[in-house]
């Protein structure tokens, strides 16, 4: 049940990004998309150490786990 | 245990739109008008320079970070406890460097230091887990704190509902549940991370690792990940792919170990000096995958997919599952009577696999009549621990006028309890019981003996297996007791709430101020609210646990990048080989490593950011004067007339990270603010010849270490140029020391004994105001340059909030050095330095074990050598950047009292000012 339930999500995210990725932005329209407020992660410093303190404290899976570390937390 | 405190290297991963335009544009240039045109129009000046650019991980920047988590109380109901709740000391600082425009490095490292009251297990309030602390006081019996007690009775109902006695007489239901806490005495871990990447005009390959050490884990880990461009760069598809080992090696609270059953871990437990030390290995393999795609003008989304597959020893040692015994005999269901409960602690048991998929979809949307951007993020994860996990994030980052930026966001998340979460268990066996034959007989044994059996007969009288009578006056009998059954017990449990379901609700905001010069400060603070009644659906049964925190921090980023461009602006030279006039200045007055208020800004406006790491050793021979002293001579007279000393110190490390921030308003003046962080350990050995130990009475012995760390003092400075013609210089600093380290830090509390505040070197600061006056000359001639400084630091109150005061100090140095080619330079210097002892002492208990805790036994004078080398990058695009590390070498040592000897000091500083 929890694959299914994850399988469907999985298929509404994905094709959201794959179905809309015929539009064609021309360079000099890009320009929003290059504001730093605009970047993926705004604000990585912040990222990195919220993401450390919400993993010593809830049980999630993490996307960034590839990168390591972060100690036992075991506090 | 595998928190992602790397996100920021998965950053890189992120392709910067505009550098992604700009490449494609370039590269493709050649092929239609149009797209010459399209390059012409990136190529403008204003475009490449956009923020984009400064934001970008993958620029040349340095930054630094300080954080500090703190946890709210938890609920203990009818206990007032003392202990203080968890809280963490962060630094973090990175760096990223392009080497050949494609090659690029990162490097990062985390500092962080906790303390504080945390959850050992769960257990029925009417176990009484908290025991109060009593103590007398003027007032009357005052409760001062609680300690865990893990192994108690509880009463319990024949529907094994937990039982209260009321004061009138009689039993009612209370269902209550409560965590049992225990204290810990600071820790510190450390972890460092590199990376590096190659890029091309629409890939990126990087391979990473880094470790991350604590006393009690450790663990290293090593990644790749790359990216792909299609489509003109509106998509990108990125990978990853990680392995990550780890060790525990747990010393078992000494407190609690009496009462924990750690039978299921005996082959991983292994006994040390009294200590008993739980070891166990852990592999992550870890793979991700994902998509980032430009939607339109204005809007973009990036969905990723995780599995992290985690085998080996994931428990947390310090965690214990109370497990409630209850003799099947006394259940008699449908009567009144109520049953007694045997309370133990079990060290909880995890599953050894853990399988986690996790995804993640982040949609960008530019609100363009305010120019903001919302981000909206979503997360499912889902594993066989049967934890789902939903997490929802909104960030709406709206830039202001004149650089700054505000971000306030919201956070919600929930999750599923673990399928082997309990609070507590019942089992429906008795803890420990008489041994009995398959024929029914009970079993003895003999205590010198214990495989031989006995039995016996009616008449008292003892047999053994063969049915010869035995003459128990001869032997030592005893009945055999048979442990619980643990297989009657679940497989896995564990009571840690983090694998409880609940919900939390978080929201913060962050504040980012951007200076033209390249420079950005950042602030933010999030809190943070757990609910059981927040998780999805409700039904997360686990409010007892329910806490809050807060966490706020500061950062400075310096962006080397935006900060040459702009240079090259102003001079209009040419950027693979400018000549940054301001600059040269410094090179020529290189000031040996460990010289602090060394060297001034020349140019107003000027701004310079360092960092400075020092670190030094005690460690060999204990000191009187200026010779060896012998154990006796300590034990007797090291301490006082009334406590003859028992243990000494062996060795002692400091570190000190501090960054040094410095701008010139004028030519003449000079304004500094340098925040240290420190972190400090020490052994102890008992000495030959001390008072034997009172029975009973536990002591100290530290001979595990000792560790704190923390925010330092916070010193804040000026510089004045007194006088300065071509060759030579002098100024003065006047300075004060903020006393934001602390000054209170105390050991846990161990076997119902106040640990007591640590040891006066082994506190954060120096708890008072304090004046830091200094005067430096410094001299060139040629390839030579030589120098001298007299430094003092003046305590300006008489006592700290401890009842003490550190002592005064003076120090003369001189050095001279030689400029071996145009980036090196090597030093030598001469110190002496002069510190009083301690005065007043302090004003709470302290166990007052050895000499280190005796004001009288610091301060001294010393004499030292330091050698040093001096780097500066003289020209390219690291032009602006300057090294030095210095060795200081102890000659001579003549201390107040007894104290240990010196090992050396290194330091270390970089710098860079524009």
């Amino acid at each position: 049940m929890k694959v299914t339930h994850f399988i469907v999500i999985s298929i509404i995210l994905f094709s959201g990004a794959t179905l809309s990725g015929c539009a064609q932005i021309a360079p000099w329209e890009r320009g929003n998309l290059a504001k730093s407020h605009m970047a993926l992660d705004p604000n990585p410093l912040q990222s990195s150490i919220r993401g450390h303190i919400y993993g010593s404290r809830e049980a999630a899976a993490s996307i960034n786990s590839a990168g390591g570390g972060g100690g036992c937390g075991c506090f | 245990m595998n928190a992602p405190h790397s996100a920021g290297l998965a950053q890189h991963s992120v392709d910067n739109p505009e550098s992604r335009d700009s490449k494609v544009s370039l590269t493709s240039s050649r092929k239609t008008t149009l797209q010459a045109l399209t390059s012409a129009a990136l190529v403008l000046p204003g475009l490449l320079l956009s923020p984009a650019q400064g934001a970008s991980p993958s620029n040349d920047s340095v930054s630094f970070q300080y954080n500090r988590y703190q946890e709210g109380k938890r609920n203990l109901y009818n206990v007032h406890s003392n202990l203080k709740p968890i809280m963490v000391d962060v630094v973090h600082g990175s760096g990223n460097f392009t080497f050949y425009d494609r090659v690029k490095f990162s490097f990062s490292y985390t500092q962080d230091t906790w303390s504080g009251a945390t959850p050992v297990t769960t257990a029925p309030l009417v176990a009484n887990g908290n025991r109060p602390i009593l103590q007398d006081s003027p007032q009357g019996v005052i409760t001062v704190g609680a300690s865990p007690l893990v192994q108690t009775q509880v009463l319990l109902d024949q529907n094994l509902n937990p039982l209260r006695l009321i004061p009138e007489g009689g039993k009612v239901i209370d269902p209550r549940t409560v965590l049992i806490l225990s204290s810990a005495s600071p820790e510190t871990r450390n972890q460092a991370n590199f990376r590096l990447g190659y890029e091309w005009n629409e890939a990126a390959v990087n391979a990473g690792g880094g470790f991350s050490l604590e006393n009690d884990y450790k663990s290293s880990y090593g990644n790749i990940s790359g990216r792909l461009d299609f489509n003109q760069k509106l998509t990108s598809l990125k990978f990853g792919a990680g392995y990550t080992s780890s060790e525990t090696s747990a010393i078992l609270d000494p407190d609690l170990l009496p009462y924990v059953t750690r039978t299921a871990y005996a082959n991983q437990i292994e006994r040390r000096s009294g200590s008993e030390i739980l070891r166990g290995d852990r592999q992550d393999w870890t793979a991700n995958l994902g998509l980032t795609q430009v939607l339109g003008k204005g809007s973009l989304i990036d969905t990723n997919i995780g599995y992290t597959h985690s085998s080996g020893f994931m428990e947390n040692p310090y965690k214990v599952m109370t497990v409630i015994f209850i003799n099947p005999d006394t259940l008699n269901p449908g009567s009144n009577s109520s049953i007694t409960g045997d309370a133990r602690a079990l060290l909880e048991q995890r599953p050894n696999i853990r399988n986690q998929l996790a995804l993640s979809s982040k949609y960008v949307q530019h609100i363009s009549p305010v120019d903001a951007a919302l981000h909206l993020n979503y997360q499912f994860s889902f594993d066989d621990w049967g934890v789902n996990a939903h997490t929802f994030e909104a960030d709406w980052v709206q830039p202001l006028s004149h650089g700054w930026t505000i971000t306030p966001r919201i956070r919600y998340y929930s999750q599923d309890s673990a399928d082997f979460y309990q609070p507590y268990l019942i089992s429906n066996q008795a803890f420990r019981k008489t041994a009995i034959d398959a024929s029914g007989r009970q079993v003895w044994v003999d205590v010198n003996d214990p495989n031989q059996q006995f039995f016996r007969n009616g008449n008292d009288n003892f047999f053994d297996a063969n049915g010869n009578l035995v003459d128990a006056t001869e032997l030592n009998l005893r009945p055999q007791l048979v442990s619980f059954d643990a297989a009657k017990l679940p497989q896995n449990f564990s009571s840690d709430h983090r694998l409880s379901g609940f919900g939390s609700l978080s929201g913060g905001v962050v504040l980012n101020k951007r200076f033209t010069k390249g420079v950005e400060l950042e602030a933010a603070f999030e809190y943070y609210a757990r609910a059981s009644s927040l998780k999805l659906g409700g039904n997360g049964q686990s409010s007892f646990a329910d806490f809050d925190f807060y966490v706020a921090n500061a950062a400075i980023k310096v962006d080397m990048e935006a900060i040459n461009s702009r240079m090259n602006k102003e001079t209009g030279h040419n950027h693979a080989n400018h000549d940054h006039g301001p600059r040269h200045a410094h090179g020529a007055h290189s000031v040996p490593a460990g010289i602090m208020f060394g060297h001034m800004l020349d140019n107003p406006g000027e701004l310079m950011v360092g960092y400075r790491f020092m670190y030094s050793r005690q460690a060999g021979d204990m000191l009187r004067g200026a010779h060896q002293a012998s154990d006796l001579s300590i034990v007797n007279e090291g301490c006082s007339d009334i406590t003859l000393c028992r243990f000494t110190h062996t060795e002692m490390n400091m570190k000190m990270h501090m960054l040094d921030i410095m701008y010139a308003p004028t030519r003449w003046l000079n304004l500094m603010i340098m925040p240290q962080f420190m972190d400090m350990d020490m052994n102890l050995r008992q000495l030959e010849g001390r008072p034997p130990p009172v029975p009973g009475v536990h002591e100290h012995t530290g001979t595990g270490g000792h560790t704190t760390g923390g925010v330092g003092d916070t010193i804040l400075s000026s510089l004045i140029k007194l006088y300065e013609i071509p060759g030579h210089r002098l100024h003065a600093g006047l300075g004060i020391s903020a006393p934001t380290g602390k000054v209170d830090l105390k050991m846990r509390r161990m076997f119902q004994v106040d640990g007591g505040l640590f040891h006066f070197d082994m506190q954060l600061g120096s708890g008072t105001w304090d004046f830091l006056p200094n005067l430096t000359y410094a001299g060139t001639s040629d390839r030579w340059y030589w120098g001298a400084q007299l430094y003092g630091v003046k305590r300006m109150e008489r006592s700290n909030e401890s009842g003490y005061r550190l002592g005064d100090i003076f120090q003369a140095s001189t050095w001279g050095g030689y400029q071996l080619s145009n980036w090196l330079a090597a030093s030598v210097r001469g110190i002496y330095t002069f510190r009083d002892r301690i005065h007043g002492d302090f004003n709470e208990f302290n166990a007052r074990i050895g000499p280190m805790d005796f004001p009288a036994n610091h301060g001294g004078q010393y004499w030292d050598i330091g050698i040093g080398v001096n780097a500066s990058v003289p020209s390219g695009k690291f032009s602006g950047n300057h090294f030095a590390f210095e060795w200081v070498q102890p000659l001579r040592d003549d201390v107040n009292g007894f104290q240990l000897e010196r090992e050396g000091a290194l330091s270390a500083t970089w710098h860079y000012s524009f």
